[in-house]
């Protein structure tokens, strides 16, 4: 039986997969046209403008896939799969980009976007190349756009389409809700995960699918290189892209650290996540290529290093790509996508590639320049081609590591990544980031081909011997000696003053030849302040609280989270902090706490208030986000790491609960939650008129003082009145503080008089367990990323006036 | 012998020694039977949360104790003991992975990684196909 379904928005899904079919049409096209022009030199004009026109209409295709997208989700069309998954109507407007790519479809389409923009501008700009290089980039395009076909051929289901139904979705079709006519009437989409809704998240993605895109340039000049046989002539037009894509994928890689730091829980920008180690190996090994390239331009020399690299580091994307989105890394990552059953199409991808690049290389190997003379160990290319060495095996080492599961699948081992995955890499990581600092610090001091000795050592000295005193004082000043510590605190310092000092006395601060020497204070700097903020990072949130731990074993010696009640200071460190109270907006639930700071006199004064949240998701669970205070020389990040959420029910919070009943003498105190109470006196003179009462009944009354957290004094007198015989006590309230005292009894012989505490049940529910830790000198390493894309952005510049 | 052999070589001995020492520091996935036959040692263990006995988190005691019944794979229970939070929603946890080790008769772990269900609340899900828990989110409590 068909159901007739209502409201319904066929026409656009149907407009979305022309545009896919037209797109992986034309892209093949294009890829053909185009590769005959590069092969047959006579006749290729008419060749290159049937492969022009084709990647154009597949460009405007791609463009009209992505703007069909956006119109269903913009306007909500949840019987769009997509558009029911990844957004929902409550969504803020801002972070409807962030569900175009919350997908793996969106998220391929983003990739291939960036492809489209620099295939473009290489039609416009590479000349004599644009048939080999465009030939590529086609070739890689086709590869894409199958990634959204969602066609089965023999059984084998190829990509995934954007455009289907939620009631045609293999996964969704059974829904009970699909079956009726008018369920759209009702539908609301399934939102996106919060995790995703924050402004790094706006921006990160775009980025490091630019840097990802941008890796293929260079690839494709290098594999136009071999295939035209112009080895060497490649170089000149992919050095500028080669700068180019370093800076933006690393400047990505670092918005993915800044949204971990700012967004993610885990207390720290990097954690060595194999998400994370993905997208840096490739970055390494491209580090490894640019420098190399260089090599070759000055020296002609490590030709094959560089075609060994530059290729290697599209194939890491391409190897990234797969391990994150074939579900391989479902069990051992934060943000890994899951499967969509794409990962032999993946693997079609990656293998593919590495076998044409294996091939061309292997084929042109004996034709490629050959170095004539042995080098020079004073020379700045041999240093240069050991450091892009350390980079190559220092993007081995993790992503060896990270492979765990994928070794097991092929040798069907049963590996575990290692329980402590952080000192495991910084275990390698540290050394090779020390030898690498150092070399970033002489590298420039050494000339081409031969070095003097003695002056290059000249010219180093007041480097080396500030470094020295500087490293001394960051030393002492942290108190830590430890080896790995001093060595790369020693060479990232080196590294920052030897590249100054190169720039304002070797260079006299001339700004056309500045790059390297920026981007390198950039990277030392990066360094400096990774090393600092995460081995000085300081949690303050001991527990102080009076319970003993150490009872349940002396490896529960960890003690980082706090618990604070509402109200409540305790000292952290050098503040004292309060919780303030929650306070609900939407979805987020914001917890307020006080940091606060004693000043001379001993007077507690506010410092700042942090605000750390949690997202409230039903479906996907609450996400925590901390909050972090920023000052020159350090961060104070807070993070609830435990908080009772469920709604309090308005009546039952404002019960009174009895807490304790104590006998007190006149000066002896109680304590309640939130306050110290005193029994000040015992009153017998009570205006009878204001209770009511008889002027026969006894009445005695306990003045309490009450002193709260913030030293406000409030005072209570509850009422032990005998009314004809009867004892009918009258309660005393504290509304502020949420108290009750009811007096009950008073025993002659010994004066005392007994209280009976009440609080709201409120008073004793409401606190949080938080966390806080301090980084310090964290600005080191944001500021020396601002250094290194900005030194990147001139040597591009400079490269690009060189060419032309 | 050119320098760049030396090079080469000395590049092939660090390479085999990080494979070996991530072969050395990586951990195993076990069941609770092999990491009681070897207390003391560190494994990574799979399983699932018991919702029917208690989970005990008292903050106001000790912030830094969670303690839970946990099945691995093979059925086997065992209480745990984690130096931590209760992580958030972690009754809702289909899956959970401990990283840790067995003291007497209890696992200690230091680190929990759990496996959010994010099926449609609506839906039944006994209808749906396993892959449908899309996107999960994995979070890693440290």
């Amino acid at each position: 039986m068909n159901i007739q379904y209502v409201g319904e928005h066929l026409l656009i899904g149907d407009i979305g997969n022309l545009f896919i079919v037209v797109s992986f049409v034309a892209a093949l096209l294009s890829a053909l046209a185009y590769y005959f022009s590069a092969q047959n030199k006579l006749a290729n004009t008419s060749w290159k403008r049937i492969g022009r026109a084709s990647f154009r209409i597949h460009s405007i295709s791609v463009l009209g896939i992505m703007g069909t997208m956006f119109v269903i989700i913009f306007n909500h069309y949840f019987e769009y799969q997509y558009a029911w998954q990844h957004s929902s109507k409550a969504l803020p407007v801002r972070y409807i980009l962030s569900c175009f790519w919350e997908g793996q479809e969106g998220s391929f389409l983003l990739w291939t976007f960036w492809h489209i923009v620099l295939g473009n501008i290489l039609i416009r700009y590479s000349g004599e190349w644009e048939s080999s290089v465009m030939t590529v980039v086609s070739v890689v395009q086709i590869f894409l756009s199958s990634m959204l076909l969602g066609i089965y051929i023999f059984g084998y289901k190829l990509g995934s389409n954007p455009f289907l139904l939620l009631r045609e979705h293999p996964d969704y079709a059974n829904l009970p809700f699909v079956k009726i006519a008018n369920y759209l009437e009702t539908l609301d989409g399934r939102g996106l995960n919060p995790l995703l809704q924050n402004y790094w998240m706006t921006i990160h993605p775009p980025t490091l699918f630019l840097g990802f895109a941008s890796t293929l340039v260079p690839f494709a000049y290098a594999i136009a290189g071999l295939w035209q046989k112009k080895y060497t002539e490649w170089l000149k037009p992919a050095l500028p892209w080669t700068f180019f894509g370093v800076m933006i994928l690393g400047t990505g890689i670092l918005m993915g650290g800044a949204w971990a730091y700012e967004a993610l829980s885990f207390g720290g920008f990097w954690a060595w996540d194999p998400v994370e180690n993905a997208s840096l190996v490739p970055w390494l090994t491209f580090v490894g290529g640019a420098h190399v390239m260089v090599i070759y331009k000055n020296k002609g020399q490590s030709l094959v290093t560089t075609f060994f690299l530059i290729f290697l580091t599209f194939i890491f994307i391409l190897y990234s790509t797969f391990l994150t989105r074939s579900g391989i890394l479902g069990d051992t990552s934060v943000h890994a996508f899951t499967d969509l059953g794409m990962s032999g199409q993946l693997l079609v991808y990656l293998l593919f590639f590495v076998f044409v690049s294996a091939f061309l290389l292997v084929k042109h190997y004996k034709h490629l320049p050959q170095e004539k003379d042995e080098d020079n160990i004073t020379s700045r290319e041999f240093w240069m081609f050991i450091g892009a060495l350390v980079l190559l095996i220092s993007a081995f080492q993790i992503i060896f590591t990270t492979s765990i599961p994928v070794i097991n699948k092929v040798f069907g081992s049963n590996l575990a990544p290692p329980l402590n995955p952080i000192q495991h890499y910084n275990s390698w990581q540290v050394p090779f980031a020390i030898i690498i600092s150092c070399l970033i610090a002489i590298g420039q001091y050494f000339n081409y081909k031969a070095t003097d000795t003695k002056k290059f050592l000249n010219r180093l000295l007041i480097s080396i011997l500030a470094s020295i005193v500087i490293s001394i004082i960051i030393m002492l000043s942290f108190n830590t000696f430890n080896g790995y510590f001093i060595a790369l605190c020693f060479t990232s310092v080196f590294a920052i003053l030897a590249n100054l000092n190169y720039l304002f006395r070797i260079l006299k601060g001339n700004i056309k030849k500045a790059g390297p020497s920026i981007a390198h204070i950039g990277f030392g700097m990066i360094l400096l302040g990774s090393l600092i903020s995460t081995s000085q990072s300081e949690t303050i949130s001991i527990n102080t609280s009076s319970v003993d731990v150490s009872k349940l074993g002396k490896d529960f010696s960890n003690n980082d989270n706090l618990l604070l009640s509402l109200n409540d200071t305790l000292k952290m460190g050098k503040y004292f902090v309060t919780y303030k109270g929650k306070k609900k907006e939407g979805i987020n639930v914001y917890y307020a706490i006080d940091y606060l700071e004693k000043d001379a006199n001993g007077k507690y004064k506010l410092s700042f208030t942090l605000n750390p949240l949690v997202q409230t998701n039903p479906r996907m669970g609450n996400i925590a986000e901390p909050d972090t205070r920023h000052f020159l020389q350090k961060d104070i990040y807070t993070h609830v790491t435990y908080a009772e959420l469920e709604e309090e029910n308005e009546t039952s919070s404002n019960e009174f609960v009895e807490k304790s009943t104590q006998s007190l003498q006149i000066g002896d105190s109680l304590f309640a939650t939130n306050s110290i109470v005193v029994l000040e006196s015992l009153l017998k003179d009570i205006d009878r008129k204001k209770y009511n009462l008889n002027d026969s009944d006894i009445v005695v009354a306990a003045h309490l003082r009450i002193t709260d957290i913030n030293n406000k004094t409030y005072f209570a007198d509850p009422l032990y009145v005998i009314e004809e015989n009867y004892v009918s006590p009258l309660d005393a309230k504290v509304e502020a503080l949420g108290l009750k005292f009811s007096f009950t009894k008073i025993d002659i012989q010994t004066g005392k008089v007994e209280i009976k505490l009440f609080e709201k049940k409120s008073n004793k529910k409401e606190f949080i367990v938080m966390k806080a830790i301090i980084f310090p000198g964290i600005n080191i390493l944001w500021l020396g990323c601002f250094l290194m894309i900005i030194g990147s952005i001139v040597a591009i510049v400079n490269r690009l006036r060189a060419r032309n | 012998m050119k320098k760049i052999h030396i090079v080469v070589i000395v590049v092939i001995a660090v390479a085999i020694a990080a494979i070996m020492s991530t072969v050395s520091d990586s951990s195993t996935y076990a069941s609770f039977a092999i990491a009681q036959n070897n207390a003391g040692d560190e494994y990574h263990v799979v399983g699932k949360l018991n919702k029917e006995k208690e989970m005990v988190y008292n903050p106001e005691v000790n912030a830094n104790l969670f303690s839970f019944y946990m099945k691995d794979n093979e059925e086997k229970e065992v209480k745990v003991n984690y130096k931590g939070t209760k992580p958030q929603d972690f009754e809702r946890s289909e899956q959970i992975v401990i990283c840790g080790k067995i003291v007497g008769t209890e696992f200690e772990a230091d680190k929990i990684l759990m496996k959010c269900p994010s099926k449609y609340n609506n839906g039944q899900p006994g209808e749906l196909s396993s892959n449908t828990s899309r996107p999960k989110i994995s979070r890693i409590i440290q």
